[in-house]
């Protein structure tokens, strides 16, 4: 007998695993203080959402996920589109307005997708993304890909009957498919704690027969954790779980919100919570990682946004005849 | 024995998280809805009225309960609602959505000379409302030994019990009010400190120490990543670690003594139980050896790195740069015994009236 | 070869051979099949009104029932478009479009667009409209138009079997998302269709009775109610060239004006309410690209600005009919010929 059993690497976290992750998380951190700073300037067209603050989530979960599967996001979709694999440099000009990004400049910060990475687009439509989601799921089912679909969705959107007759349409079809409520604690300037009756999200998913589970959104550990266990039973036939990730968002609900309905709790959460500074100072106290490697990754991370601002400052915008293609296939 | 001229006050906690965490994703655990705790406070409120208690005072939470309580209480119809006790909203503090949150309650209830405090919650939510009665300072005229209730809304359950609530309300308005005796009433629960340099845990329960990184979703349901296991007793009819102790070498609550286990492949163990590690897993697990656990002995872990679990929760990561040790405390919190209350209310009249 | 077949058996015969060709292709909707989770037949109904008769048995695992859940399932069926899938989805009756409309006109109609041309999305919501069943107010709309202001659908309606057939078969081959719209009343009229399979190209308008003195332009069953105005026209004289626009988007607009450039005169005969339709879309065409071509004021044809009233006394004066057109038509022919 020895005196420990051998250490399992949770999820499969290695350090190799531990670098991507934070990398990761510190890109959309730095893609949304960047653009925070960026939108104050004025050269950024209409609106856009922020994402910083819920990292862990987007991160946590998309780790587990490659290109056979799905994501639908939100209007605050930045994180979720970067998780899923979607080119940053091509993202930032998409948020300029400019021919060269993601969706040629066409559809902007809410609507940035790249289809062949299975990210189906941020979406302006609150609720909009799950029933998407229904439909992903059954194509990897009927394909037997071992596909699953993830719908990212809000507080706010788990009000939206999209959402509910979601969950029981993807129960009744026994769906591949994992609901993340990602509750920030408002929708817009509404407090979830007044919105949502009962409180909890998850609660509502027993009403559908499907786990539902509350994960502390600042913990990437925690929400890596029990996103790998329903997306790992959704793969196996295991059907769908919903899983309610709370956290709050550092900034307003758009650009330029003043925020005035919220006192000091994002001063708060940046300072004790923060999933970036958790993240650290857990994986340097196991040895996994030293500070050295994250700062470089640090310095990697603020080249890439400093070109991709660059870049999308110099391309170019399109032009009349963008106006009127891509409507359709053929017409 | 309590001054029945003052107010008598009962202090309410209920923890809006517990009864949410992965196990209903990896075991199917049951969802204990923030509705039915809510209902549950009403039912303890209409016991403690029957049976003479003033005032409640309930703990503030973000979950909706305490919300949820308050609509009820506005919505009462006079004359038509069974009568409550005035009931306070302890809402000095500003909500953490953490165990802060019942730590901060209990004080408050303590200070206001609370002579029961209930708690609604899992193991989890025991051990800390257990905690913040032990650890409060004496002064001020509270006392430290206020009797707990534990009432179970949680997963792993154990300590806690799952009792009616209804029930529970009149058993802690008896002891309240001094109407039955505390030495039958109530029983001394032990418990286990944990000391690892600079965190500090314990466990009314089990202390699991597993391999793995990082505390991650904190509960506790793979045995197979468990090294050893200390409990403060173990019961046959247990769910969680502490069951893998009860099937082989039961130590009732009632015993002065615990029981420390170390745990091996189920391949070449000597001893295989096949154990309810959590609801709805039953598993074989591997048990090297096993010894008395006497009270007021300090077990070094023997883990250098790995995560160290109380009552199920993973808490304590050890990366090997600190030692860690295990001791079985019998000075833990005074729990009022529901059933021994209400037989003594059954056997001295205290809830019949004759005409 | 050509046998006679109902509009229904041809829409069941285009799915059939699509799905014989094509499993990709899978058919969704409220008892598309009928029977799920109960004691007794599955595919006990086939669709409301038996359309999809006899796929469940043909096609397992390809026939899926929902629940009566519009927006989950019609987003359902647009999701799985873009991940590879042509689903049919079938939206029983085009005014619970209310319920879903979000996730066709947001979500399949914009992708497209707003992803920069990266995404297609092959899916077909089939959905009955049009009045005549007694079927009252939330049930016998005609709410085509709405579907065809939208950029980035495309807006079928057949007039018979044989054009059912064609066009369904090219709404499940066609790469964007189509609203296929059947009237109710239609379902058991019957027409000589090509056993084989074949497809009809949207947008282009086909011209079912050849005539010089007026253009009149049909969709859906008015194409019907249009063909019996001309033939009796015909007997007083006059000569009608009657269109079926098959598709409002694409719409043909090359079709509709060499038509009314030969004719001089356009009546429009359109079953949905009066203000934002199809006639006032093609009498606009018109005005500002033949102006010079005609010869009198348009007319149109259609119902009035009203809900579809439910009683037997009064659904026929809502549904525009042959003795209307005749009258349209004479009003636009002045003196001559009346």
């Amino acid at each position: 007998m020895t005196d420990t059993l051998p250490t399992p690497v949770p999820g499969g976290l290695d350090a190799q695993r531990l670098r991507e992750a934070y990398r990761t998380m510190r890109t959309i951190r730095a893609f949304e203080e960047r653009l925070h700073e960026e939108f104050a300037s004025g050269d950024i067209p209409g609106f856009v959402h922020l994402y910083a603050g819920e990292e862990a989530s987007a991160t946590g979960v998309c780790m587990h996920l490659d290109d056979r599967d799905s994501i639908a996001s939100t209007h605050r979709g930045h994180g979720h589109c970067i998780a899923k694999g979607v080119d940053v440099k091509a993202m930032m000009a998409e948020i300029y307005g400019r021919r060269t990004g993601a969706c040629q400049g066409k559809g902007g910060s809410m609507h940035i997708a790249d289809l062949s990475k299975g990210m189906l687009g941020a979406n302006g439509i609150v609720g909009g993304g799950p029933p998407l989601i229904c439909g992903t799921a059954l194509a990897s089912k009927q394909q037997n890909t071992g596909g699953v679909g993830v719908a990212f969705f809000g507080d706010g959107a788990s009000n939206q009957g999209t959402t509910l007759e979601s969950l029981n349409l993807a129960s009744v079809w026994g769906l591949p498919a994992i609901f993340v409520a990602e509750n920030n604690g408002f929708a817009e300037a509404t407090a979830s704690a007044w919105s949502v009756a009962a409180d909890n999200i998850a609660d509502r998913a027993a009403g559908f027969g499907i786990p539902g589970v509350i994960v502390d959104g600042f913990d990437f550990f925690a929400v890596h954790e029990a996103a790998g266990e329903a997306i790992e039973r959704a793969r196996g036939g295991g059907g769908p779980t919903l899983i309610e990730v709370k956290f709050t968002r550092y900034y307003g609900h758009f650009e330029g919100d003043q925020q005035s309905y919220r006192l000091d709790e994002v001063k708060q959460a940046r300072e004790t919570v923060d999933c970036l500074k958790a993240f650290r100072s857990r994986v340097t106290g196991t040895g996994l990682l030293d500070e050295a490697g994250l700062e470089s990754i640090d310095g990697e991370v603020f080249a890439l946004i400093d070109a991709a601002v660059a870049e999308a400052k110099q391309a170019p915008r399109p032009t009349r005849s963008d106006l009127e293609t891509d409507v359709y296939v053929s017409y | 024995m309590p001054d029945r001229d003052a107010d008598v006050a009962v202090g309410i906690v209920a923890n809006p998280a517990s009864g949410r965490d992965i196990r209903r994703l990896v075991a199917q655990a049951s969802v204990f809805p923030t509705t039915e705790k809510a209902d549950m406070v009403q039912r303890i409120l209409a016991g403690l009225a029957a049976t003479g208690v003033d005032s409640a005072l309930l703990s503030v939470d973000l979950g909706g309960i305490s919300a949820g309580v308050l609509r009820a209480r506005n919505r009462r119809r006079p004359g038509a609602d069974p009568p409550w006790p005035h009931v306070t909203f302890l809402d000095e503090d500003v909500p953490t959505n953490s165990a802060q949150d019942t730590r901060n309650a209990v004080g408050r209830m303590l200070d206001a000379g609370a002579r029961v405090v209930i708690c609604l919650g899992g193991d989890g939510t025991a051990r800390v409302a257990a905690s913040a009665i032990l650890d409060h300072p004496a002064p001020t005229g509270a006392r430290r030994d206020v009797p707990l209730m534990a009432l179970s809304t949680g997963t792993n359950n154990v300590f806690p019990r799952l009792r009616e609530a209804t029930v529970a309300g009149v058993a802690a308005g008896l002891v309240a009010t001094g109407a039955v005796d505390p030495a039958t009433a109530t029983t001394r629960a032990r418990i286990l400190d944990v000391d690892a340099g600079d965190r500090r845990e314990r466990a009314l329960v089990d202390v699991g120490v597993c391999a793995a990184h990082f505390v991650g979703s904190r509960a506790l349901w793979d045995p197979t990543a468990v090294s050893e296991i200390y409990c403060a007793f173990a019961e046959p009819d247990a769910v969680g670690l502490s069951s893998i102790a009860g099937l082989i070498c039961p130590s009732p609550r009632e015993k002065p003594q615990g029981v420390v286990l170390r745990l091996g492949s189920v391949d070449s163990a000597p001893v295989v139980v096949r154990a309810p590690i959590a609801p709805g897993v039953v598993l074989p697990v591997g048990v090297l050896d096993w010894c008395v656990l006497r009270s007021g002995e300090a077990r070094p872990v023997t883990a250098t790195s790995g995560v160290i679990a109380v009552d199920g929760e993973r808490e304590i990561e050890l990366h090997g740069d600190r030692a860690a040790s295990v001791r079985l405390r019998d000075d833990g919190s005074l729990c009022v015994d529901i059933a021994a209350v209400m037989s003594e209310a059954a056997g001295e009249g205290l809830l019949r009236s004759h005409h | 070869m050509a046998r006679t077949i109902s509009y229904r058996e041809a829409i069941n015969e285009a799915l059939t051979q699509e799905m014989e060709r094509d499993s990709s292709v899978i058919v969704m909707g409220e008892d598309n099949a009928g029977g799920a989770g109960g004691s007794g037949e599955q595919d006990a109904w086939g669709g409301v009104l038996g359309v999809t008769k006899g796929l469940y048995h043909k096609f397992p695992g390809r026939v899926l029932d929902t629940p009566i859940s519009e927006s989950a399932f019609i987003g359902a069926a647009i999701g799985a478009a873009t991940r590879g899938q042509r689903p049919v989805a079938e939206l029983m009756f085009i005014d619970f479009m209310g319920v879903c409309f979000d996730q066709i006109f947001n979500q399949a109609a914009k992708f497209r667009y707003m992803f920069g041309g990266k995404a297609v999305t092959p899916v077909v919501i089939r959905t009955m409209y049009g009045a005549g069943l007694n079927a009252a107010a939330q049930h016998s709309q005609s709410l085509y138009p709405l579907f065809t202001h939208i950029p980035g659908l495309k807006v079928v309606l057949p007039s018979n079997a044989y054009e059912a057939k064609g066009l369904m078969t090219q709404a499940v081959r066609d790469d964007d998302p189509v609203i296929f719209c059947e009237h109710k009343a239609l379902y058991d009229t019957t027409a000589d269709v090509p056993e084989d399979s074949y497809t009809i190209p949207f947008g282009e308008a086909n011209v079912v009775r050849d005539g010089e003195d007026v253009t009149i332009v049909a969709l859906g069953r008015m194409v019907h109610v249009a063909e019996e105005a001309a033939g009796e026209l015909a007997t007083s004289g006059i000569s009608a060239d009657v269109l079926d626009l098959r598709t409002t988007s694409p719409l043909d607009d090359e079709t509709i004006l060499e038509s009314v450039a030969s004719t001089g005169r356009l009546v429009v005969v359109d079953e949905s309410n009066p203000r934002c339709n199809v006639a006032t879309d093609v009498s606009a065409l018109v005005a500002r690209e033949a102006f010079s071509s005609l010869r009198a004021p348009i007319e149109m044809v259609t119902a009035p600005h009203t809900p579809v009233p439910f009683s037997d006394a009064l659904e026929p004066l809502y549904i525009p009919d042959a003795q209307r057109v005749v009258n349209a038509v004479k009003t636009v022919m002045g003196g001559q010929n009346a």
